[in-house]
């Protein structure tokens, strides 16, 4: 079995179609979208509709998802993002914000997990950056492996103790080979707008037979985002943010 | 008393009669465990007073009559018959005596002997020992008597025991001219006198205090009290808490599945609990049984503008029938209802999935949804026959075999990725055309993780056919995808053999379980298929969850590979590909 996740695309319609072609030739038999599908991006519509046409693919919730049919206030948000946010409400078609609206928050499969941004308060929407909320999230679930998205970085968290973890920032594409039974929190990074420098988007293959984390790394027309960001009215900032990879 | 609307689902008023209903047992328990522990404590306090009382009065007893056979008579010898000495002499003087000095040092015991008429004044009785006199006297066999005393405001455990006089005591008790002088000298001539031997002389009485014991004996079974109260009351949270998950919020599901209301019509359960409104709900359900043993259900004959012609299939809830456009005669397939099933909300809430399921999910293998009238669909035409009609012929070739489960695979693949378990996996609802092209008919039991499971909540245990269902299934779990990877086993074996991997005459579900359990490689098919072949029916087959393939696409991915070395262990001549669209 190989499990493709992904996350954050973020309405970067390039990034999503560049990411896909190049799953497209790694033998992956089912993906999990991890959420904020819409958002910052120029292209939210094309990119519900394409997640939507693809075959065993599941998809969950994350928070500009929510916000987009005020499960989550916008006004919490920063001003770029909320401004985005209110763009994309106007632009989205009804049956892509019904879909939306229909999206889980969570799924366990097997010993896995899938949350968009932590397990303990899915709809608080906390980064799981560091030790506390690391152990926060392994106390809250019972699976082997976590999957998360939300912070933008790739990473793996591997639980050491009760006490203590060990924090993985992965860069580059990199395949990350597991060879102990402890267990994991994998944040897959981000599609449409990845925050750890590398403007390249970001996905991850889980081969769950050889025990390896394939995490990849796209080039996309990232000028072609930039343009169509421009040109839709958004925000400059957010073009910068998908130019310098944060 | 009136169903009320509360949260997502409709309940009544289980919780609450619950409630009630324990907190009165706990607090009637309480308070009874308390007054038993203070009956209990008083009853000791009274033994322990009875026990020291009697040890006292004794000891006077004793006293009394040393004086009376040792003492008095030597004093007479010694000092003649005239005289009289009241401290070596007088019972009563010397034993008051002797029981003051020890009430110094045990002042809580106090010793009376009292007279109703006496030569020492201070041993004249009180009202109540007046009365106990009387008491005495109705019946000389009484020689004792013990009981709780209230004088000033305190309470005390007395016990009384009568004197009589005897005929050495009427010397100074009886006519006062033949009393000692001494005698006279100390007491003058107003008290003690004309008795004779037998009368009551008067009573010996030992009291002690027990206000304070009682009092702390109250205490105590009150903070008893308090505490059974506080721990009841926590065993009552925990206890409703339990009650809540365990009976309450899974009778409220059903309850949410039974009394649905259709716009516009009333509620058909309007009284009572629960349980009485499923109870109701099982009745209906109990009259469909009986009207469906009689054959009560009716074809139906148009649905819109369709025709409906000749049943096709059954599935687990619901028939699918040929049929056609009324004017254009475009052939059609219809799924209607089992129509006395649906008298049961639960089957109902069950098909109401599976259309939901059949119109949101696309895949080659399913038919299209054309139209959806009222709780019927309206499908494209499924044509062909099923596979258990071709199985019942004989196995199917290799070719095909791998043709039909690479569609299979994929169908019950896009299934799981979506969240869903079919639950029901057998040949009787696969339709097979002419080209072997697959079509699944049927998804009554199927589940999707997102949305109520109506067959679990309701707990009513296995549902589907024995022979295919995974072994939790039969023990009553819902199963999950693995389930149906245990399904898949079965059709796979099936399909290649022509025949079951077990017999068919297993009856009980005990039985089918510990069946199921013992199947080993090769007790069938006796060498008919290739090794690598059968591993993977085996594995497919596991008893336990676990051992199974854990993906439907892992099981694909070998079986996929075998073609090659074929299903039989010989080559295949005319190796056809097949159309693998798994992926993303
Ligand atoms: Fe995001
Ligand atoms: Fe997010």
């Amino acid at each position: 079995m190989r499990l493709m996740v992904f996350s954050d695309i973020h309405g970067n319609l390039e990034a999503l179609q560049s990411v896909l072609a190049d799953a497209a030739q790694r033998n992956v038999d089912r993906s999990i979208c991890l959420g904020d599908l819409v958002g910052y991006g120029p292209n939210p519509n094309e990119c519900v509709s394409l997640i939507r046409s693809l075959n065993k693919c599941r998809c969950l919730a994350g928070n500009h998802d929510a916000a987009i049919f005020w499960g989550m206030s916008p006004y919490g948000m920063t001003g770029a993002a909320r401004k985005s946010i209110f763009w994309t409400m106007e632009q989205l078609t009804p049956e892509n914000k019904n879909y939306l609206q229909g999206l889980p928050d969570r799924l366990d499969i097997l010993n896995m997990t899938f949350v968009h941004a932590n397990p303990y308060n899915p709809r608080g929407w906390n980064y799981v950056l560091d030790r506390k909320y690391a152990l926060r999230s392994f106390a809250a679930t019972a699976c082997r492996n976590l999957f998360i998205g939300h912070s933008h970085r790739p990473m793996v968290i591997t639980r050491k103790n009760i006490l203590s973890i060990d924090l993985l920032e992965v860069s580059g594409s990199r395949n990350i080979a597991v060879k102990d039974t402890k267990r994991r929190i994998v944040n897959c990074g981000s599609v449409g707008q990845p925050r750890d420098a590398d403007p390249r988007a970001c996905y991850l293959v889980v081969d769950l037979k050889k025990e390896v984390f394939e995490y990849y790394r796209v080039e996309y027309d990232l000028e072609k985002t930039v343009k169509a960001i421009r040109s839709a009215g958004l925000p400059a900032l957010l073009g910068r943010r998908l130019m310098n990879g944060t | 008393m009136r169903i009320k609307q509360y949260g997502q689902w409709k309940t009544a008023n289980l919780k609450q009669r619950f409630f009630y209903w324990s907190a009165a047992i706990l607090v009637g328990g309480g308070l009874l465990l308390s007054l038993l522990s203070f009956w209990n404590t008083r009853r000791l306090l009274m033994a322990d007073a009875m026990t020291k009382s009697e040890v006292i009065l004794r000891e006077v007893e004793a006293i009394r009559s040393y004086v009376k056979e040792e003492l008095r008579p030597k004093m007479y010898e010694l000092h003649g018959r005239d005289k009289f000495i009241i401290e070596a002499m007088s019972t009563t003087y010397i034993s008051t005596n002797i029981m003051s000095r020890s009430a110094e040092s045990m002042p809580q015991y106090s010793y009376r002997r009292v007279s109703l008429n006496p030569h020492n004044p201070g041993n004249l009785a009180d009202p109540f020992e007046d009365e106990m006199f009387n008491w005495f006297e109705e019946d000389p066999t009484r020689m004792f008597w013990q009981g709780i005393v209230k004088k000033n405001g305190a309470s005390f455990f007395v016990s009384m025991v009568p004197d009589y006089f005897e005929v050495s005591c009427i010397r100074c008790h009886g006519k006062a001219e033949d009393a000692p002088k001494e005698l006279i000298a100390r007491y003058g001539l107003d008290g003690g006198f004309r008795f004779k031997a037998g009368d009551l002389a008067g009573i010996n009485s030992v009291a002690i205090p027990v206000s304070d014991s009682l009092r702390e004996a109250w205490q105590g079974s009150l903070v008893l009290f308090a505490l059974t109260l506080g721990g009841s009351f926590f065993l009552l949270w925990l206890l409703t808490l339990l009650f809540q998950r365990l009976v309450v919020e899974r009778l409220a599901v059903m309850l949410s599945l039974v009394n649905h209301r259709e716009p516009g019509k009333k509620s058909m359960f309007n009284g009572g609990d629960e349980i009485d409104v499923l109870h109701d709900s099982f009745g209906a359900l109990g009259s469909y049984v009986r009207s469906a043993r009689k054959g009560a259900s009716l074809q139906p004959n148009f649905i819109g503008p369709y025709v409906v012609e000749s049943p096709i299939a059954a599935g687990a809830i619901s028939w699918i029938y040929q049929g056609h456009v009324a004017k254009t005669k475009e052939k059609v397939s219809l799924k209607i209802g089992f129509d006395d099933v649906l008298q049961n909300p639960l089957y109902h809430a069950c098909l109401k999935t599976e259309l939901g399921l059949f119109e949101k999910l696309s895949h080659p293998c399913l038919p299209e949804v054309k139209e959806r009238v009222g709780d019927d669909l309206i499908l494209e035409e499924v044509r062909g026959r099923s596979l258990i009609h071709l199985l019942d012929k004989g196995p199917l070739g290799e070719q095909l075999l791998l043709y039909v489960f690479s569609q299979l695979c994929d169908l019950v693949a896009s299934f799981h990725a979506a969240g869903v378990v079919h639950h029901d996996l057998r040949p009787h609802i696969l339709m097979l055309d002419e080209q072997g092209k697959l079509n699944l008919i049927d998804m009554g039991l199927a589940t999707v993780d997102q949305q109520q499971d109506p067959i679990m909540a309701a707990g009513l245990g296995p549902q589907g056919d024995l022979l295919y269902l995974a072994p939790e299934q039969i023990r009553g779990e819902r199963g999950d995808p693995r389930s149906d990877i245990y399904a898949l086993g079965v059709l796979l074996y099936f399909s290649a053999t022509g025949q079951l991997p077990f017999s068919e005459e297993r009856k009980t579900e005990q039985q089918w379980l510990r069946h199921k359990k013992l199947i080993k490689k090769g007790d069938i098919s006796r060498g008919s298929l290739s090794e690598s072949f059968e591993q993977i029916a085996y594995r497919a087959l596991s008893y336990e969850a676990e051992k199974r393939y854990q993906w439907v696409e892992d099981m694909w991915k070998e079986l996929g590979a075998l073609q090659v070395n074929g299903v039989c262990g010989r080559t295949i001549e005319n190796n056809r590909g097949h159309s693998d669209d798994g992926g993303t």
